[in-house]
């Protein structure tokens, strides 16, 4: 490792923000499963390492009835996974969160540094993205929200400033009945990166919600799409519909070592079709 | 066949010998060591598949203060190669693949190493590289331009002014008469990709080399310490004795740490650094980049069958894309003449193997030596015509298989003691209930489930590739109260040679399996000489050696005991832990009362201490001639087969194993539990060659998954439902108690098993590897039109 960094873990967010602003260009380490691996390979060299896992507001996961769920910033994945309540009322979210890497990495690995770190595959950004989340944001200049569907900026990229903090994400609650699913595509069944991630949500009000991961340079609420197919009953003929329809807005690279862009086509429809089947046994059940 | 006599220790499921203190963490690894003094090494690779070195500044990093030496190609003119020399220590003028090493640096820590990398400035010019294998033949860029100056030594063809490293080849009878007399001629074009050998440990060494003299001390993470040795004395130029290797405990090789690797260049640097002691350890992408893989092949194959099933002819071109350096390469593709035909009799074979230089990470052993990629050609083309000609593949190999009284093609006769083929092909047909290829209408039924299910089956067979005199030995004391130490060459680097020794000595001098230590850590100072730890040849030879060495220390025992019992030796014969006379059974002497020589009540002393020695040597082997590739390569061969029940998911490509039945004609079993973690452990590296596993290069020769992120190997949850091992035990008279090895056997015709299930659940033929879910489900998706 090439970096020669300052560390510091502040106890408190103000503290966290004041270092921020000071030193700019600093780096946020809060599971670190990402940002050690660049700095470990010099992709990215770093003086300032600002640890947030001290910060009260960061570790704090609530929920409050009729509002929804805050999830802080040092929130590891795994105690995703292991909430009843967020596999009741958030099924894709725990189901995305159980197929992230391996547990040993979901240990360590956030909520929030899946989404900051902004990869075009984040598995956990297709779920936040049909559940309307929102990312709550800080610095010295104040506090402001950003929905999720807003945050991704390109591969890699967000709108975060250099002075800004992700203290951490918030999922609005659902109605009884509300039902999602989360549908994966990788190389191996074992650790791996997605090569499609899939999040399919649908409200009781007969409302589809569809988001994608893998598939561009950001992961993708579809819309437009969703609008299009507003207010139809979901058959196999819609489902083929679908499966035809999203290619427009896929726009996977051509020479991933992951995947051709041929078979991330053809995987997302084959995820399409799978995954309404499932939302709509999972609805009859 | 051999009597059926109870053994004491052999055949049991003995746990390892290193069991516990493995899993309680006590071995140490080179990765593990600190020496005094020591310092760290790193080095700077070429970023390019082939570039001109125009110039190299060192000026900053040689004054961050902690560097102690930085070397570049200028600063050596040694030359290194394990049959063809044509690797330097480090690049100079010229760089011949993409993680190629151009200077290194040891410096007091890693830190400051990794810092005076980042400091050197090297100015390269890119050159046109050579990058695949139509590339390569073409020849009209020449990876190695003194190609002309390699020796083969006669086992070697290196083609003049051109890529082809070695080009062996075999030719019996007469293949194109007996093509146009043929009922049937298949061809087909079959390829794999390169792979990694991905062990636990990395590469590491630790160099300790005297400034005044030519005495150099190396602790290596190495496969084969004597090898270390002998190359690197040829490659300096000094005495093999001066140098002493140490391989404390190891991580996994699997053909990747056999040879010489790291050693050589922190020679260099402790030198340069006035003896102190230097460290390189590969980091996990140096393990891709710069440390060799198994080499991708291409395959071109034709077949010659008559109407009932009998082949007459066989012409094959393997085409191994080898990569910058010949390294282990060349014999690969050596080995391939002999057994690149598969465990069948053909009359009329011509095999060309070519073993071709690119600008890519060049090739080396691995687990399998060149088997896994020629049977994926063999196995899956046997089936390929048993389709054509509509007979069962099981039949049509049948009709074809090597029995006794048959040749090989190398002209090598089959007999009693080489094993049988048939009997493992029976045993996993039987057990995954093979009843043939099943009809379209039932593929076509179970596709409209969208899963379908398929079996397969195929066959394999390997010998050791090694030099016609290939030795190992083994030397063992016993201590004063009748327990023994042994020293052995090789390195027990997970196959579990120490726990098989340890076996055999019990077993033959008939003692407690407590009683026996395989002393760990070898060192070419202390411990006899073993050829190398490669070749699933260990339990063979070094068997046998162990053998020789446990009678040589009865022996010893009973001349003793024969003076005594006032008796002829031949009177004396020993059982547990005791030397007694065969009449009089009251006189018997426990080996601790011979152990250090006997002591009368006056206190007088006969005899001496007691060591045993043993070795053995490979005999009538003959090299190959280099025209027609007839000789008698094989010491012993062993032969194996798969059978696997699996489902297909047709829409994701996916692959789901039921059940995999892994059959071998061993021999004779040593460790039950051993042999079974061996079986299953390779099945599984063979299913990551399958259907994860393979090198990505760009259009610049530049290695594009070369971290576990992109690199696939199978986990705990890829694989089978079911693994089946089974144990056929057709003596081989030579063996130790009838035993043949079986280390490498288990990967090798995993990938031609998936590939003939897969025709079987689709009607559809695959031809590359890997198998992967994308491969499957876009070969599905552009064969829709079948169906």
């Amino acid at each position: 490792m090439l970096s020669k960094f300052a560390y510091y873990k502040p106890e408190s967010l103000e503290e966290a923000l004041s270092y921020l602003e000071k030193n700019p260009r600093t780096r946020i380490l809060a599971g670190g499963t990402d940002i050690m691996l660049l700095l470990r390979r010099n992709v990215e060299i770093c003086e300032h390492l600002l640890n947030i896992k001290g910060i009260p507001e960061a570790n704090t996961m609530s929920y409050t009835p009729n509002e929804g769920l805050f999830i802080g910033a040092a929130i590891t994945v795994n105690e995703i996974c292991e909430d009843v309540g967020i596999r009741k009322r958030y099924p894709s979210l725990s189901g995305a969160a159980d197929n992230l890497a391996s547990y040993q990495i979901r240990n360590r690995a956030t909520v929030v540094g899946n989404i900051c770190n902004a990869s075009p595959g984040a598995d956990l950004a297709a779920p936040l993205l049909v559940y309307d989340a929102k990312v709550h944001i800080a610095s010295t200049e104040g506090n402001r929200i950003v929905e999720i569907n807003e945050f991704f900026a390109g591969v890699k990229k967000t709108v975060l400033k250099e002075n800004e903090i992700v203290t951490g994400v918030f999922i609005p609650d659902v109605e009884l009945g509300d039902n999602s699913v989360y549908l994966r595509k990788s190389r191996i069944k074992g650790h791996d990166l997605c090569n499609v991630g899939l999040a399919l949500r649908l409200t009781p009000e007969k409302r589809l919600l569809m988001a994608i991961a893998a598939v561009s340079t950001t992961p993708l609420r579809l819309t437009e799409l969703e609008k299009s197919v507003e207010g139809k009953e979901i058959t196999p003929e819609l489902a083929d519909w679908i499966v035809e329809e999203i290619k427009k807005y896929m726009n996977p690279r051509p020479n991933s070592v992951r995947s051709s862009a041929e078979y991330r086509y053809h995987i997302a429809g084959v995820l399409i079709k799978r995954g309404l089947k499932k939302l709509l046994e999972k609805e009859a059940n | 066949m051999m009597d059926k006599k109870e053994f004491r220790h052999i055949g049991k499921p003995l746990d390892r010998v290193d069991a516990l203190e493995k899993v309680t963490g006590k071995p140490i690894y080179v990765h593990d060591m600190e020496l005094p003094g020591m310092l760290y090494a790193k080095v700077l690779h070429s970023p390019y598949a082939r570039a001109k070195i125009k110039s190299i500044d060192t000026s900053a990093a040689e004054v961050l203060s902690g560097v102690k030496a930085i070397l570049t190609g200028k600063d050596t003119s040694h030359k290194i190669g394990l049959y063809l020399v044509d690797k330097r220590i480090i690049a100079r003028d010229i760089t011949r693949y993409q993680g190629e090493v151009v200077a290194a640096v040891a410096a007091v820590d890693e830190a400051t190493a990794e810092r005076a990398i980042s400091l050197i400035k090297v100015e390269y010019e890119e050159l046109p590289a050579v990058l695949t294998i139509d590339d390569a033949l073409e020849g009209e860029i020449l990876v190695h331009e003194d190609i002309n100056e390699l020796d083969g030594g006669g086992v070697f063809f290196p083609q003049k002014d051109s890529n082809i490293a070695s080009w062996n080849k075999t030719i019996v009878g007469d293949v194109e008469k007996a093509f146009e007399e043929a009922d049937l001629v298949v061809e087909s074009k079959m390829y794999l990709p390169a792979a990694a050998h991905t062990p636990l440990e990395t590469h590491v060494a630790i160099a300790e080399a005297d400034p005044y003299s030519d005495k150099i001390k190396i602790w290596t993470s190495a496969q084969s310490p004597f090898a270390v040795r002998q190359l690197m004395a040829k490659s300096f130029g000094i005495s093999e004795a001066a140098i002493q290797v140490i391989v404390p405990s190891i991580g996994g090789g699997f053909g990747g740490k056999a040879g010489v690797h790291l050693e050589p260049l922190i020679t260099l640097l402790s030198k340069a650094c006035n003896g102190r002691p230097v460290k390189l350890k590969a980091t996990r992408r140096e393990e891709f980049n710069q440390l060799p893989t198994r080499a991708a092949m291409r395959s071109r194959i034709k077949t010659g069958v008559m109407k009932d099933g009998k082949i007459t002819a066989l012409k094959v071109y393997y085409d191994w894309d080898s990569g910058a350096y010949a390294d282990y390469g060349a014999n690969v593709g050596r080995t391939a003449i002999y057994s690149g035909a598969g465990p069948y009799e053909i009359p009329n074979v011509e095999i060309h193997s070519r073993t071709l230089y690119t600008n890519k990470v060049f090739s080396t052993a691995y687990r399998g030596f060149g088997h896994l990629e020629t049977h994926w050609i063999i196995e899956r083309q046997m089936d390929i015509i048993a389709q054509k000609l509509g007979m069962d593949p099981y039949d049509f190999r049948m009709k074809n298989v090597l029995k006794p009284g048959k040749r090989t093609i190398s002209g090598e006769i089959i007999t009693e003691s080489t094993g049988s083929p048939s009997d493992c092909l029976k045993a996993v047909v039987e057990e995954i209930d093979w009843a043939g290829y099943q009809s379209d209408e039932e593929r076509n039924r179970q596709l409209k489930t969208g899963k379908v299910r398929g079996k397969g089956f195929a066959l394999l067979h390997k010998a050791p590739s090694m030099p016609t005199n290939t030795a190992t030995s083994v030397i063992m004391q016993m201590d004063g109260d009748g327990k023994v130490k042994v020293l052995i060459g090789a390195i027990d680097m997970g196959q579990g040679a120490n726990t098989v020794v340890a076996q055999i000595v019990a077993e033959v001098l008939d003692i407690p399996i407590e009683d026996v230590e395989v002393v760990w850590g070898a060192d070419t100072d202390k411990h006899p000489y073993d050829w190398q730890t490669v070749a699933s040849k260990f339990t063979l030879m070094g068997g046998n050696a162990v053998i020789r060495a446990a009678n040589d220390m009865l022996g010893q025992m009973k001349e003793v005991a024969a003076q005594v019992f006032r008796c002829n030796v031949d009177k004396l014969r020993h059982k547990d832990s005791h030397i007694y006379h065969v009449h009089h059974m009251d006189k018997s002497l426990p080996y601790s009362k011979l152990a250090r020589g006997y002591v009368y009540e006056d206190g007088s002393a006969i005899g001496g201490i007691v060591i045993g020695r043993g070795s053995y040597i490979a005999d009538g082997l003959t090299n190959l001639d280099p025209e027609t590739g007839q000789g008698l390569p094989a010491l012993s061969w062993t032969y194996g087969a798969h059978g696997v029940d699996l489902e297909v998911d047709v829409e994701t490509g996916d692959i789901h194993i039921f059940k995999i039945a892994s059959a071998f004609d061993v021999g004779r079993v040593i460790n039950r539990k051993l042999i079974d973690g061996q079986i299953k452990g390779g099945v599984v590296q063979g299913l990551g060659s399958a259907i994860f596993e393979g090198y990505i290069f760009n259009e610049d020769g530049q290695v594009m998954n070369p971290s576990f992120t992109d690199y696939k190997i199978p986990t705990a949850m890829d694989i089978p439902d079911e693994m089946v091992s089974i144990f056929i035990e057709n003596p081989e008279f030579d063996g130790p108690f009838g035993a043949r090895g079986v280390a490498e056997h288990p990967m090798i015709s995993v990938p031609s098993v998936i590939g003939n299930a897969l025709y079987d659940a689709l009607g559809i033929n695959f031809y590359e590897l890997p198998l992967s879910p994308e491969n499957v489900a876009l070969t599905i998706v552009n064969n829709t039109q079948k169906y």
